[in-house]
């Protein structure tokens, strides 16, 4: 082999050797875009489960809120209406008690 | 010499693929990094909406309970005292008819007395005023009354439910003690009575 040879023979091998690492280089960012990717891919999924929770949380509270204040108008027209009985039954009771303290007798 | 370069050209491939593999590797390492960084980032923002929903969700809760059991108070307050007002005027409503009944003379008597004293003089002046009141009563009254007392009759009840007013003779002083002055005196020892028979609080 004469010298020359061996001199394109090395360059060609340079040549190879940088095309092996060139590739090596690509495969790696398309390891990393990869990796952003599915990272962008994974945030986007979880916030909007996070979402989708608070969205239920807010409804399940405020539906439970309503039944508790509905509960508490029910107990207040029971009350009203027992309010209703105690006058028709105790009123003239508290207006004879009460002309007795004007009258101081 | 062919020996030699052989030995090189695959020294220089061996170095490149070595080089190539530290690249991937250290690319998929920055990978995972990545992604686990990722991870627990967005664990943290979950975590953080849900916190802030809680926090959402307890205002609601207070907002939608207190203005609902505010509006029941109220209610519950405006039938109280829609009662306890119609108690009242039942009771302004006896007053003002006391001259019919049997009590009259002994009420105009302490009536009367009670203003008397209030005002302190030997001469005083009795202003009496009552709804169908007859004559006679307030006749009867003149005997139990100190000497130097004077009665005057109003055709009208006075301060609209009947009652008496007693002054000195130059009208300096004077004792409001018709039954509208005295409701207004008892008011809270009123309401307090009326409350406690009808509602048993």
């Amino acid at each position: 082999m004469s010298g020359i040879e061996a001199v394109r023979k090395i360059v060609e091998t340079e040549g190879q050797a940088k095309r092996i690492v060139e590739d090596a280089k690509l495969m790696a960012e398309e390891i990393l875009a990869r990796a952003s990717e599915e990272a962008q891919k994974f945030r986007h999924t979880s916030t909007a489960e996070a979402e989708q929770r608070k969205v239920q949380m807010l409804r399940a509270t405020r539906e439970k809120a309503e039944a508790d204040a509905r509960s508490s108008d029910v107990e207040t027209d029971s009350l009203l209406e027992n309010y209703k009985k105690l006058f028709e039954d105790r009123k003239d009771v508290a207006a004879k008690k009460a002309v007795e303290l004007v009258l101081g007798g | 010499m062919a020996e030699s370069l052989e030995r090189l050209h695959n020294r220089i491939l061996s170095d490149a693929r070595l080089k190539a593999a530290g690249i991937v590797e250290q690319a998929e390492e920055k990978s995972k990094q990545i992604l686990e960084e990722s991870r627990a980032q967005v664990q943290r923002d979950a975590n953080d909406i849900l916190s802030r929903a809680s926090l959402e969700a307890e205002n609601i809760r207070r907002s939608v309970l207190s203005s609902r059991i505010r509006a029941n108070r109220l209610r519950i307050l405006e039938e109280k005292n829609k009662i306890v007002q119609s108690v009242l005027k039942s009771v302004e409503q006896r007053l003002s008819d006391i001259a019919r009944t049997d009590k009259f003379e002994s009420t105009l008597k302490r009536l009367v007395l009670e203003a008397v004293e209030a005002v302190g003089t030997d001469n005083a002046v009795v202003k009496i005023g009552f709804r169908n009141a007859e004559k006679k009563s307030l006749q009867s009254l003149g005997q139990s009354l100190p000497k130097g007392t004077k009665l005057l009759a109003d055709e009208t009840a006075i301060d609209e439910l009947g009652g008496v007013i007693a002054s000195d003779p130059e009208g300096k002083m004077s004792f409001n003690n018709s039954f509208k002055a005295r409701i207004e005196r008892l008011d809270n020892q009123l309401l307090t009575t009326i409350s406690s028979t009808i509602f048993g609080e």
